[in-house]
């Protein structure tokens, strides 16, 4: 069970207050009826799973209900840095 | 027996304690075990083994315990499996063998088949499923240990949550010292100490007798460590007989404390808990877990009275008692001198049989023999004998030439009623490889150690192959200031040097594994789980090589000691026999929880009442007092009917649904789910998420839409309804309520966040009261005289803004079950009082009360899906025949709409909702029955199922491949039928619209 610290409530919160919410950085296609099944299936179903330092989507669900990016180490579980979307993640 | 007047560490001789045992009464003293209870009452048998009913005693006095396992007390406060070893003896105590001994046992009988029980042999046994069905209750019977308790746990279980700087897991020289340099040298860091023993001091309590620097130690230790806990308790806790079972990611740690047990716990505590579940997250933790001594092989090592040297020495010590009066003490290290000492001291007979052999000049060897011990050096025990315990022992002698051992010449036989063996020790790494640590062999202390360099953890003392207490304090002390370092409390860790010889566990030698013992038959590993060298042996000859494999194929360390003293012997024996080293075999990998749990503790308080949160309507107690019956939907609860006198669900629903079919029905609608949509971009959100176009529904309108996901896969469904150009209230189903909303509001946040659209949940603002049926025109007219009713001013799908007896109301022309209808929507508060109206007012057409079950069977007269009951997460609209809800031509691809087009999903042989009509009219379909083809492979199930009462018949909804194209043919379901078996019913493929196909219903009789 995690502590995550979440950017509007600017609070470290149980986990039990979040809910995962998949990997970030998964845009939707602008005209997904212009784009081949294959790139369709890609955006629909194909994750990185990604073995290190990783960016995800959590949610609040037991709080503020917003949502945000979390940079965790899949290997160690660390989490490395927290962010609400948008915000600039470049090191 | 009981040594008089041996000085001992945790009983007192003043406190005779009276408990019963296997049905029969003994007694013991505070402070006592039942285990030390038990041998000072020369009561040695404990458990008839699992797969071989062999007789089996104590062997361990602790956690390690596998053979001693017995249910305590009885009824609400009984528990099974607990090791005798660690349940402290209260007066009035009742204990009974998980498996009694004592019984005329099958498996003792049936000993000539050993060796037709091979490991694997359920594997080979029972692949015939047919054998296993014959057989399966009898030897259900025969396996096991406790049985499962049958009543409700009468104690409470608490949860406490900690946050703390440190956190020291083991009370034992290497933790207690630790623990004090923390606190000596820091002034706020919060620091938890947690030992599963009763007394701090861990192994420490052994060297009192021959060590008075050790006892003086700790009994300042003891003392520096209580007042602290009452000085500083703001900022030091202590928590004893609390055993750290799971290490989880972030220094996450949780901990049992057991308060009392059984019937200790007197009715004067109330409501105190029997067990508290500490979850702690610690900045730092160090680790001081200590050691498992690992007996040493040979045959027959199962023996009552065969036990670990450091056990016997710990029963002599602390508890006074001793289960033999003449004692062979066998090992590979130079504790066992230890324990030989302290039984010589006892005036016990004892001899030492050390493998090791006299070549090398050992003091500690030449020191015993000095003091008149008869010591055995170079010499094996090969084989124990005896029948209701040991009463002897074969002894060779034993060469180690180059990496292997052997043993060579004729036996001896040595006559022994207690036989104490040591075959060096095995760190307590599980908690640190809970979180991914790999341990590593050392080869000098022939352990596998601790994973070094883990960020923000320690570890000291016997866990990283330290034996020596003195060394363990000055480690716990080092591992400290590298805590306090990490935590910037001090600038620079000091150091004090260990002594030249800290880390070889006392000089032990390597596994004592020779071909001439694993080959021999008995030779048992895992004694919980009866598994032996052989059947390791097996398991490599049977192709298996990873000790993940061979433990699974074996059993081996799956009980409920996990292995704690058989698994790393087991890993030596397998290196053996592959011819590979230690390490290169590895371990098996550790995992949460390190020993028992109560199922009660983790649980807590969240049981009963407490387990789920109950929702109930503000109309609740009208249908309590109608007497409804209620079902659980989403934490809702729901009226599911209404019986009168006499009635039975069936007649119940019967009647309901005709009331609201001929005159005049009612519901409570409140729990379906209810967002509010409101700002300028709302229609286009709208139109993004559901199938179905909603630009051009005007304010006064309601609309029904269809919500997939991605995959194009309905996930929702709903009315919503237009309040104005920026506001819409949507409806979700009464389970999905939570799940849409989540999904709405990701969409919005982040990939829309463009639109100015804001959602909030409002499904508790509103009670929805439905009145159905021919005659809800005509009541609506008497409850509410501001709207006109006329049926071309006030259409099916349209809303009004009225006063229903006094109270404002927002009211929907929607059905849910064909018939003309309205849903009445007031603030919350109000929703009692307008049922309570609705159903006076009403009485003049005999208004009826329905609830789910009849709402079922109304929605599938009509064909209307349940989203989660006929569809399943797998089905598009197109295969509940709804694309005439599925708009060609918005502008923005709407979420699911692209994957409409892949291929996967325009297969016509895709399973489709179809009607089921039985040729037999008077049978229902079981839900979840298979449509079989005429080779009897299924192609559907059936989803929904009814009698409907207006159409005097059975009616089905199911899924069923290509079913579209089916409509008008016979196919055959399969139904199981109790002490018929397999049936086939005969039924037509049809629509799945029973009842008023063409609609003509919902606009009412007038």
């Amino acid at each position: 069970m995690f502590l995550i610290h979440c950017p509007y409530c600017n609070e470290e919160r149980e986990q039990g207050e979040f809910s995962p919410a998949g990997e970030a950085f998964i845009a939707r296609p602008e005209a997904p009826e212009d784009i081949s099944d294959e790139a369709w299936a890609d955006y629909v179903f194909y994750r990185t799973n990604h073995k290190g330092d990783h960016w995800e989507q959590w949610v609040h669900s037991n709080g503020c209900r917003k949502y945000f990016m979390v940079e965790r180490s899949t290997i160690s579980h660390e989490i490395l840095r927290v962010a609400p979307f948008g915000a600039d993640i470049s090191e | 027996m009981r040594i008089e007047h041996q000085s001992n560490q945790q009983i007192d001789r003043s406190k005779s304690l009276t408990f019963i045992f296997n049905d029969k009464k003994y007694h013991g003293f505070e402070g006592d075990t039942l285990a030390s209870a038990l041998i000072a009452s020369d009561s040695l048998l404990f458990a008839r083994s699992f797969k071989y009913g062999r007789k089996r005693g104590l062997m361990a006095a602790g956690v390690e315990e596998p053979n001693a396992l017995v249910s305590l007390e009885i009824g609400g406060r009984y528990t099974p499996n607990l090791k005798a070893t660690e349940i402290p003896l209260y007066d009035g105590l009742s204990a009974k063998s998980s498996t009694n001994p004592n019984s005329f046992d099958l498996r003792a009988f049936i000993k000539p088949l050993h060796r037709f029980m091979p490991a694997g042999f359920y594997y080979k046994t029972f692949i015939k499923q047919a054998v296993w069905a014959k057989v399966e209750d009898s030897l259900r019977s025969l396996s096991g240990f406790s049985e499962a308790p049958t009543e409700e746990d009468v104690d409470v279980y608490d949860h406490v949550h900690h946050h703390a700087e440190v956190l020291i897991i083991g009370g034992g020289a290497a933790g207690m010292s630790a623990a004090l340099e923390v606190l000596n040298n820091s002034t706020n860091e919060r620091v938890i100490l947690v030992d599963e023993r009763a007394k701090l001091g861990g192994e420490l309590f052994n060297e009192f007798s021959s060590d008075e620097s050790a006892s003086k130690w700790h009994e300042e230790s003891v003392a520096d460590l209580c007042g602290f806990a009452k000085e500083q308790s703001d900022r030091f806790t202590m928590l004893t007989r609390s055993a750290a079972y799971a290490w989880h990611d972030q220094n996450y740690v949780e901990v049992l404390e057991t308060h009392a047990t059984g019937e200790n716990l007197s009715s004067t505590e109330g409501n105190q808990p029997r067990k508290t579940l500490h979850k702690i997250r610690a900045k730092e933790v160090i680790l001081a877990t200590g050691a498992h001594e690992r007996p040493m092989l040979f045959e027959a090592n199962d023996l009552t009275n065969i036990m670990l040297s450091q056990s016997v020495r710990r029963y002599l010590n602390e508890y006074g008692v001793v289960s033999g009066k003449k004692v062979v003490v066998y090992g590979n290290n130079d504790s066992i001198y230890q324990t030989a000492h302290d039984l010589q001291n006892s005036n016990i007979a004892c001899t030492v049989v050390d493998v090791r052999s006299a070549d090398a000049a050992n003091p500690v060897a030449e020191k015993a023999k000095q003091g008149g011990i008869k010591v055995l050096q170079g010499y094996a025990v090969v084989k124990a004998h005896g029948s209701n315990g040991i009463e002897s022992i074969d002894v060779a002698l034993a060469t180690h030439q180059g990496d292997s051992w052997e043993v060579i010449g004729d036996s001896e036989s040595l006559s022994c009623d207690l036989l104490a063996t040591s075959g060096g020790f095995n760190p307590v790494v599980h908690l640190d490889c809970h979180t991914g640590a790999k341990a590593a062999f050392d080869d000098v202390s022939q352990a596998f150690l601790p994973q070094k360099d883990r960020a923000n953890r320690q570890t000291c003392g016997a866990v990283r192959g330290i034996g020596a207490w003195q060394d363990a304090s000055i480690d716990g002390k080092n591992k400290a200031q590298l805590t306090l370092q990490s935590l910037a409390v001090v600038s620079q860790a000091s150091n004090t040097d260990l002594s030249d010889n800290s880390a070889n566990y006392f000089n032990v030698s390597e596994f004592f594994t020779p071909k001439a013992i694993i080959d021999r038959p008995k030779v048992f590993l895992d004694l919980q789980n009866d598994v032996t060298t052989l059947d390791v042996a097996l398991s490599v000859r049977e192709g298996y090589r990873s000790i993940e494999h061979i433990k699974r194929y074996t059993a081996m360390g799956f009980g409920t000691d996990q292995g704690k003293t058989g698994n790393i012997n087991g890993i030596a024996v397998a290196a053996e026999i592959l011819g590979k080293s230690m390490a290169e075999v590895g371990t098996t990998t550790f995992r949460p929880a390190y020993t028992g749990v109560d199922f009660g503790a983790l649980a807590g308080r969240e049981n009963g009442g407490l387990f789920d949160p109950q929702r109930f309507t503000t109309i609740h107690d009208s249908h309590v007092a109608k007497g409804a019956e209620f079902e659980v939907v989403g934490q809702w609860y729901r009226p599911w009917y209404y019986p009168k006198a006499g009635e039975n669900m069936h007649q119940a629903v019967h009647r309901e649904c005709l009331a609201a079919r001929t005159s005049l029905g009612m519901m409570d609608a409140s729990t379906l789910g209810k967002i509010d949509v409101q700002g300028p971009d709302a229609r286009e959100f709208l139109s993004r998420v559901y199938t179905n176009a909603w630009m051009k529904l005007a304010p006064g309108s309601c609309r029904y839409g269809l919500m997939c996901n991605e995959k194009g896969m309905i996930i929702d469904d709903g009315v919503s309804t237009c309040i104005s150009d920026n506001h819409f209230i949507m409806t979700t189903t009464t389970g999905g309520a939570a799940s849409v909303y989540a999904t709405l509001e990701m969409w919005l946040q982040t990939e829309w966040s463009h639109l100015d659209v804001h959602l909030n949940s409002v499904t508790d603002h509103y009670s929805t009261v439905a009145v159905v049926g021919p005659n809800a025109r005509n009541l609506m007219k008497l409850l509410c005289q501001d709207v006109d009713f006329d049926r071309e001013n006030f259409k099916f799908m349209q809303w009004r803004e009225g006063t229903v007896c006094g109270v404002k109301a927002r009211i929907m022309r929607i059905s849910f079950s064909g018939e003309l209808a309205y849903e009445i929507n007031v603030e919350a508060n109000y929703g009692r009082y307008i049922w309570d109206q609705v159903a006076t007012v009403g009485e003049k057409w005999n208004i009826t009360p329905y609830g789910t079950e009849s709402m079922h069977v109304l929605r599938a007269e009509k064909g209307y899906i349940i989203v989660g009951q006929d569809t399943d997460g797998s089905m598009t609209p197109a295969d509940v025949n709804m694309n005439w809800i599925v708009a060609k031509n918005k502008p923005f691809s709407f979420i699911g709409q692209r994957s409409f087009s892949i291929a996967a999903l325009a297969g016509e042989n895709r399973l489709q909702l179809v009607g089921l009509l039985t040729k037999d009219a008077a049978v229902v379909l079981p839900e979840g029955a298979h449509i079989v083809d005429n080779k009897g492979k299924s192609i559907g199930y059936v989803t929904s199922s009814y009698f409907s009462p207006i159409m005097g018949r059975s009616i089905a909804m199911a899924q069923m491949q290509g079913g579209l194209s089916k409509i008008g043919e016979t196919t055959i379901v399969k139904i199981v039928q109790e002490k018929q078996g397999l049936k086939e019913i005969p039924c037509e493929v049809s629509g799945s619209v029973f009842y008023d196909i063409n609609g003509e219903k919902v606009d009412g009789n007038d």
